[in-house]
């Protein structure tokens, strides 16, 4: 403003110029530019000053003060332009390629560049301040005048600092035109070299502390306050690291307040903040690497606040000594300088800006560990209990970044990648479910984002149909007492049981609590909302209680095949126990039992009855055979005690379709020869023949059973069980647990040292191609051979005397050999669930076919509506329509029906 | 047959065969809640569906358990050979103690079916007895094509026919309309 009134007059004036005074001006004015020109150009000559003051106060003098400046600027300008610029650009000008050259070998160029920069910028400072100089004349010149034309100083400051604040732009805006485009990148290595060999000092630094530090471990606010005190005590040592990072610190103070006297400002900031957060970032990925059982957060804030703080503090404590105006963060004024002389290294009163950049680097330090660990999670939560460390860092960075979707999305995809493929066995897959759940449930105890992580293993997991086995087998392995089973992923399931059950005492307490107003109060208060990300449909945070057996169910969709499948092996578990101990079982069950319910595991609880009944049974009819045999003392040669039978009874409405039903036991068949065998007859046919002696047993036990539990009868499957058999040979003696057919088998050989397989499948009451198949478990054994008989179709099985190859039995002679022979075959005693299905399905078939013969033709959904309806036995028609027609078209296919417009008809 | 092996505990479950048939014979209860009618003609329907006997079936219609169709095939070696015929049945409430009513829905030339399709089968009338169920209605009348009661016939034309076996057959040829035309139709 002031500016354009002055102008306003300066017109008025020159209508009044007269001859003279034009003369005068012109003389004036071209004394004036070339006493610039020489000023400006005359490398530090400063004696033609006094000339030049003397034009431009004649200029002045016609009130052409403006065009005085106008000109000397301009002169300025283009003195900078020439001298300056070209002169410091040049310097850099070899590096114009050093992105390329960079990888070459960078420490050298490092080097080369900090030395180029620094002598650039000194070069430059000097002829800044020789221009900076020729200005002040001018601006004296100017103020001069002034005093002599208004005998005041009123305006004296402002003009002055206009100009040179002119100046300064003018300077800023000539370099940054000729800017060339690799000079941030040089700023950036020359930034990043320096914070290198910082970081090396204060490294060292640190370790020395360390030692101390390892003596006691302090939390991080104690260090900060022993640290000065140890200080003192190793003070010769950290004197000298002290005054090489003091140097350093001010040569690079030095550098950025050349850079920033040139107008860098923002780009020199630019490129310490950018080699700070590289130097961090390599710094975190150091520390925290692959390492997942040590938390690393901790380490890196100190870190922080060691090295990049540290820097930065001194580096504003130096600019804010030493530049006042330009300063961005002038609210510096703390007592830094007494920071450096005292060494102490803690921040007392820290700046506002220090802050502001501690909050910075942290909240990068969060984000790139947040990232390193995210990116590993997978791997993270594959050893998950040890791997906590990394889960409890990963948690506080995400509370601190909030970036929780970009967790889900990459491991979603981690997990599609890596876990939900063909090659994953279920057990596997369950099994980081499992930990995923616990890890997650750790960061995100609302279980928002575990809802999206596992929806997709939870889909995955419904397609395998092994799914529920592998469940139900984490469920109740490890309970059987055998702890150096390799039950490692069950154990984690039976955990969960029995934390549940502990749960459910404190959930009780916590009722109790919640019927009182105040802690309603108290639980209404702390009330929080659910994450932005949570999906409404899902129930708020309180609903949804992260409960690992619900989600693991949650797989199967409901519990009631759950415990169906628990039953089958429960069932299975309970006919192989050669002893009633079913302990585990019956904690087992009970801990199932508050999770799912007393009703639906009603029928376990049954058959874990049976089995103790059993035992009771069994016990009171051995007492009476006992008391028997002592006064009677009736038993044949041939008879065996009933001492080596125990049977289990059972009720068969209550457990789960077998193969063919069964009872078990134990017998010992003593031969007349060399077989001494005890015997649990197992399996597969009821018709199996059992040998005379065993048969017997069997009898009279049954007719004990008859007289204690009158009017109920016994009835004996005789192919179920295990067999415990002892074979003596004449130079050795093997003990087996067989299958009863097994143990039959080779009873034959007792009185016959060979059969044909024909015979032999006879007398064993067997159907051939099992007993061919059976037969093989021997063979292998080395105790039978085979041979070709007459007839091709017919083998001939012979008993091996002696020990042909006694490698094969490898070191068994003379000792014993307990073998439980699996189920070969993969056959089982209990119908699995899959036979289950398959028979719910032959049902339904039947039930089609009826429907067809006399309805003609119908389609899918009244097929589907009258299987509903009627279908309603013991297993119910349950599935969709999907199912249906699924199922349909394999009739189809298999040419039972027909399938025309939309009906399906019976295929004649 | 299931085996029932010693029950520990618990009392054995009803089971939907005819021996609990007989016994209800035995002393019957007058009043019959509508569902053990209900329970007794499911499981009537899932062992007939199970027998897998060939030339007879039956399945209640879509809504309606006491409503049921049937079909029986004539049985080999008759005159009835290669023909199927459609038939009704429906129970009453007090079902199994009353026969149910059974018509045939495919015009029948026999002697004990007149144009109606009414049946003269005794058990089906006097001679009913809850121990039967579908399935042996079903082979009854079945059995009945192949050896009807001349005695009482319905169809006396059909009973004058009989001893000529050749000519009956040819009658029964004429007067047969596959049934599955018509059900198709409707």
């Amino acid at each position: 403003m002031e500016e354009s009134t002055s102008l306003v007059c300066n017109l008025g004036i020159l209508e009044k110029l007269n001859d003279n005074s034009i003369q005068e001006i012109i003389k004036s004015y071209g004394g004036f530019c070339t006493t610039t020109e020489s000023l400006l150009n005359g490398a530090g000559d400063l004696s033609v000053g006094p000339e030049f003051v003397l034009h431009v106060h004649s200029l002045c003098k016609h009130g052409l003060q403006s065009l005085v400046c106008d000109h000397f600027l301009l002169s300025l300008e283009q003195a900078f332009e020439k001298i300056g610029v070209t002169n410091f650009w040049r310097h850099f000008d070899s590096y114009s390629k050093v992105g390329v050259l960079q990888k070459n070998n960078s420490s050298i160029y490092d080097d080369e560049v900090q030395l180029v920069l620094c002598k650039a910028l000194e070069e430059m400072a000097l002829e800044k301040q020789y221009q900076e100089k020729c200005l002040f004349m001018l601006v004296h010149a100017l103020q001069l005048h002034k005093e002599s034309m208004f005998e005041g100083k009123q305006n004296a400051d402002s003009e002055r600092a206009h100009l040179f604040a002119k100046y300064q732009l003018m300077v800023s805006s000539v370099l940054m035109a000729s800017l060339p485009l690799h000079f941030p990148d040089i700023l950036h290595r020359y930034f990043k070299g320096k914070l290198e060999e910082l970081s090396r000092i204060m490294d060292g630094d640190l370790e020395g502390k360390n030692e101390f530090q390892d003596k006691d471990s302090m939390d991080l606010d104690e260090k900060g306050k022993h640290r000065t005190g140890e200080m003192d005590i190793d003070e010769s040592y950290n004197h000298g690291k002290f005054s090489e990072k003091n140097k350093l610190v001010k040569h690079i103070g030095k550098v950025v307040r050349d850079l920033r006297s040139l107008g860098f400002t923002s780009m020199t900031e630019n490129a310490y903040a950018s080699a700070i957060f590289s130097l961090l970032k390599a710094k975190v990925h150091n520390l925290a690497g692959e390492d997942y059982r040590n938390s690393v957060l901790e380490s890196i804030k100190g870190w922080i606040k060691v090295v990049p703080l540290q820097f930065l503090n001194a580096l504003l404590a130096y600019l804010g000594d030493s530049i006042g105006y330009d300063t961005p963060s002038s609210g510096l004024k703390s007592p830094l300088a007494s920071h450096l002389s005292s060494c102490s290294s803690e921040i007392d009163t820290p700046s506002e800006g220090l802050i502001r950049w501690q909050l910075r680097l942290e909240y990068f330090a969060y984000e790139t560990l947040q990232d390193l660990r995210i990116a590993k999670l997978f791997e993270i939560i594959v050893d998950y209990p040890e791997s906590s460390p990394a889960i409890e860092d990963l948690k506080q960075c995400l509370e601190y970044t909030g970036q929780h979707s970009k967790l889900v999305e990459s491991f979603i995809s981690a997990l599609k990648y890596r876990l939900l493929t063909a090659g994953a066995s279920t057990n596997d897959i369950l099994h980081q479910y499992v930990s995923t759940i616990k890890a997650l449930r750790t960061i995100d105890p609302t279980g928002v984002f575990l809802e999206a992580v596992g929806e997709p293993i939870r889909d995955y997991l419904r397609g395998r149909k092994d799914t529920i086995k592998c469940i139900v087998t984490m469920l109740t392995d490890g309970t059987g007492g055998n702890p150096n089973g390799s039950a490692n992923t069950g154990d984690s399931l039976l955990e969960e049981l029995n934390r549940d059950e502990e749960n459910q005492e404190i959930a009780g307490i916590d009722d109790d609590f919640n019927s009182d107003d105040k802690q309603a109060w108290i639980n209404a208060a702390c009330w929080e909302p659910d994450p932005v990300e949570a999906d409404p449909l899902k129930g708020s945070r309180n609903r949804r209680k992260v409960d690992i057996l619900g989600m693991i169910v949650s797989i199967i969709g409901s519990k009631d095949q759950l415990v169906n499948e628990y039953r089958v092996m429960l069932a299975e578990k309970l006919l192989n126990k050669s002893d009633y101990d079913i302990d585990s079982e019956i904690r087992t069950l009970e801990l199932l039992k508050i999770h799912f319910g007393e009703s639906s595991m009603q029928k376990c609880e049954i058959m874990l009855n049976d089995l103790i009944d059993s035992k009771r049974t069994n016990t009171n009819i051995k007492l009476t055979a006992a008391k028997q045999s002592q006064t009677g003392a009736e038993l044949g040669e041939d008879a065996v005690s009933l001492d080596i039978l125990d049977a289990t009874i059972i009720s068969s409405n209550f457990w789960p379709p077998m193969q063919i039903w069964h009872l078990w036991h134990v017998l010992e068949a003593q031969g007349a020869s060399r077989h001494h065998s005890m015997w649990f007859p197992e399996f597969q046919d009821e018709a199996l023949i059992v040998p005379e002696p065993v048969d017997k047993l069997f009898s009279d036990y049954a007719k004990r059973f008859n007289e204690i539990k009158t009017p109920r009868k016994l009835l004996w499957k005789k192919n179920l069980g295990t067999v415990k058999l002892e074979l003596q040979f004449d130079d050795r003696t093997t003990l087996y647990t067989v299958a009863p057919l097994h143990a039959a088998i080779i009873m034959q050989f007792q009185e016959q040292k060979s059969w044909t397989s024909k015979n032999l499948a006879a007398a064993v009451g067997v159907p051939e191609d099992v007993l061919n198949r059976r037969i093989n478990f021997w063979i292998s054994k080395g105790i039978l051979s085979e041979s070709v008989g007459t007839d091709s179709n017919d083998h001939i099985y012979t008993l091996v005397e002696g020990m042909v190859d006694s490698s094969k039995n490898g070191g068994n002679s003379g000792s014993c050999e307990e073998l439980l022979v699996g189920d070969d075959e993969g056959e089982s005693t209990v119908a699995s669930v899959e036979d289950q299905i398959r028979n719910e399905m032959t049902v339904y078939e039947k039930f089609i076919l009826g429907m067809l013969t006399n309805f003609g033709s119908m389609a899918l959904d009244r097929i589907h509506n009258t299987l509903k309806m009627f279908c309603v036995a013991d297993p119910p028609y349950d599935k969709s329509l999907q199912q249906l027609q699924s199922f349909l078209s394999g009739l189809v296919s298999e040419e039972k029906l027909e399938l025309r417009d939309g009906m399906y008809f019976l295929k004649k | 047959m299931a085996t029932v092996n010693g029950y520990q505990s618990n009392t054995p479950v009803a089971s939907p065969t005819a021996t609990t048939a007989t016994k209800q014979s035995v002393n019957p209860v007058k009043t019959v809640d509508s569902q053990s009618v209900l329970k007794r003609l499911q499981s009537e329907l899932m062992a007939l569906m199970m027998s897998g006997d060939s030339g007879i079936s039956a399945f209640p219609e879509e809504d309606n358990i006491f409503s049921w169709k049937g079909t029986i095939h004539g049985s080999k070696d008759t005159v009835f050979e290669g023909t199927e015929y459609k038939l009704s049945l429906y129970f009453p409430n007090d079902y199994p103690f009353k026969p149910p009513k059974v018509k045939f829905e495919t015009g029948c030339f026999h002697p004990n079916v007149d144009v109606y399709g009414n049946i003269c089968l005794d058990i089906l009338q006097d001679k009913w007895s809850s121990a039967y169920d579908v399935r042996t209605i079903l082979i009854s009348i079945q059995s009945l094509l192949g050896e009807p009661n001349i005695s009482s016939p319905l169809n006396s034309q059909a009973a004058q026919l009989w001893c000529n076996q050749e000519e009956y057959r040819k009658m029964v040829e004429k007067l047969y309309k596959p049934p599955s035309a018509r059900i198709e139709g409707v």
